[in-house]
């Protein structure tokens, strides 16, 4: 297989394993956890470790800063 | 954020002769994003003797802007970015007549293309793939062309001559040692290829093949005419080597400009398998790219896919001369494709067709058939979004329409308009 993280496309994936982090998150978004955007547990780019309810912090190259932040829900297919 | 100390700005002060640590200071310490900060610093180092207090001039004006130019509260960004795309879009082409776009290659382009992407169809019209070779291939015309024949479908046809022997009820192939030794590569004598092209002949039609040299014969096991046709019919579909979606690939050179070989080849393919190309020896899985969003999102994930829709629709238009559109906008189309972790179209069957509201939904299109889901299913509408609002009458959620202003009815500190 392909190691899919070494694609240009696909920008850094990691897992926010901490609780506080997430709870930091949802706060400086002020929403709640299922209204953030999702990723499918079956998604290529998803950190091997990663079950439905996790939240991953994804590092993008942005067209208009350098780097944007986002963050997406792990769900069930 | 970080606080801004004297040795996190060293990098910029190093970076250019005309920005001092003071500058720097001054420049850091605004909330422009990275991007902006550093066109400052090559706008203050290119005028040369600016002072410290020019430079904190210049990065006051710039944040001034910056903060002008952000979306302001209550925007209807959504609205804006539909008419963005939506008033460029009547002037792109409508005939669906390809011409050749990159390298002689038949590409879907304008108004067609850009539908097939809001759509999120499943394949493209013209799927193609645009494969980048590793360091060891890409500069080899040779050792490129090693590539092209594993990613293009060779058929019987371009192997050599069929021909069907009706008297003896026998198909029989004369194959082109030529073709085989360049298709195979990794092979020394044709007759060794000529086994292997009959083995696969073999398993996929069941056959026993009689091969003397490069000629391989065989016919149906017993005696029949229809039999025979059909062999044939079967012999030419067969995909000897390569991938079976892949019709063509064309070979260009192009110029790159971070790499030590100024020019390297680039494969264009006609049709596309994404997931197979990347596995091929020699392709460089890291910059191959495909138009086919559903496969970006199949093999590298929603982000990719993400990323993949907002070059494609860019692209599309600056095809067209049509340049001038925000990235931005293009970017929330993307964002909210992709919003739910799959790609999902634009319209009926994607984003409008799963709104929360009713009346939302039953304003797109089939308006019966919802309110009457609605009404089956004894549904609510809480009345949030824009269209909703319309419909009822209320003012909408969106700008001004937010705001509650009251006028402040407490006298303080009475004083007359005469004094």
């Amino acid at each position: 297989m392909v190691d899919v993280s070494q694609h240009e496309l696909v920008p850094d994936h990691s897992l926010l394993d901490e609780p506080e982090h997430v709870e930091e998150v949802l706060e400086e978004y002020n929403v709640k956890k299922t209204d953030l955007p999702k990723i499918t547990r079956t998604d290529p780019a998803l950190p091997d470790a990663a079950e439905p309810g996790d939240v991953v912090r994804i590092e993008r190259d942005s067209r208009t800063t350098d780097t944007a932040v986002v963050y997406r829900l792990v769900v069930d297919s | 954020m970080t606080e801004t100390t004297v040795e996190s700005v060293d990098t910029y002060v190093d970076a250019h002769e005309h920005v001092t640590e003071d500058i720097a200071l001054v420049v850091e310490d605004t909330d422009l994003p990275r991007r902006l900060k550093d066109r400052v610093y090559d706008t203050v180092d290119a005028r040369e003797g600016v002072t410290t207090e020019q430079a904190d001039e210049i990065a006051q004006a710039v944040e001034s802007r910056y903060l002008d130019t952000r979306v302001d509260p209550l925007d209807p960004v959504g609205t804006v970015s539909a008419q963005s795309i939506g008033e460029p879009g009547t002037q792109m082409t409508m005939n669906t007549f390809h011409y050749a776009g990159v390298a002689e290659m038949d590409v879907t382009q304008g108004l067609p293309r850009l539908i097939e992407l809001v759509d999120a169809r499943k394949t493209p019209d013209t799927p193609i793939m645009i494969v980048h070779l590793d360091d060891e291939h890409a500069t080899d015309r040779e050792r490129a062309h090693e590539v092209v024949w594993q990613l293009e479908a060779t058929k019987i046809l371009a192997l050599g001559d069929v021909s069907t022997n009706v008297a003896d009820m026998l198909v029989s192939i004369d194959l082109n040692d030529e073709t085989l030794l360049e298709r195979w590569p990794t092979y020394e004598s044709a007759t060794e290829v000529a086994g292997i092209v009959a083995d696969i002949i073999e398993d996929n039609l069941g056959v026993e093949t009689r091969r003397t040299g490069t000629e391989i014969e065989f016919g149906p096991e017993e005696p029949s005419y229809r039999e025979l046709l059909q062999l044939v019919e079967q012999l030419r579909e067969i995909v000897f080597k390569g991938i079976e979606e892949v019709t063509r690939v064309v070979i260009r050179k192009e110029s790159v400009d971070d790499s030590d070989n100024d020019e390297e080849f680039v494969l264009y393919t006609e049709g596309s398998a994404f997931a197979d190309a990347l596995e091929i020896e020699g392709v460089d899985a890291s910059r191959t790219t495909c138009n086919n969003i559903h496969e970006i999102y199949r093999t590298l994930g929603v982000e990719a896919a993400r990323e993949t829709i907002i070059n494609e629709t860019m692209e599309t238009l600056e095809e067209q001369g049509l340049d001038d559109v925000n990235i931005r906008h293009l970017m929330l189309v993307s964002d909210i494709m992709t919003n739910r972790g799959t790609v999902e179209s634009i319209g009926r069957h994607g984003i409008s067709g799963s709104k929360e509201s009713v009346l939302a939904r039953a304003a797109f299109e089939v308006t019966v058939n919802h309110l009457l889901d609605a009404a089956i299913h004894g549904e609510a509408d809480d009345l949030n979004g824009v269209i909703e609002n319309v419909i009822v009458g209320k003012p909408v959620a969106i700008g001004t329409g937010d705001v509650d202003l009251r006028m402040g009815a407490a006298p303080s500190a009475r004083k007359s308009a005469d004094d």
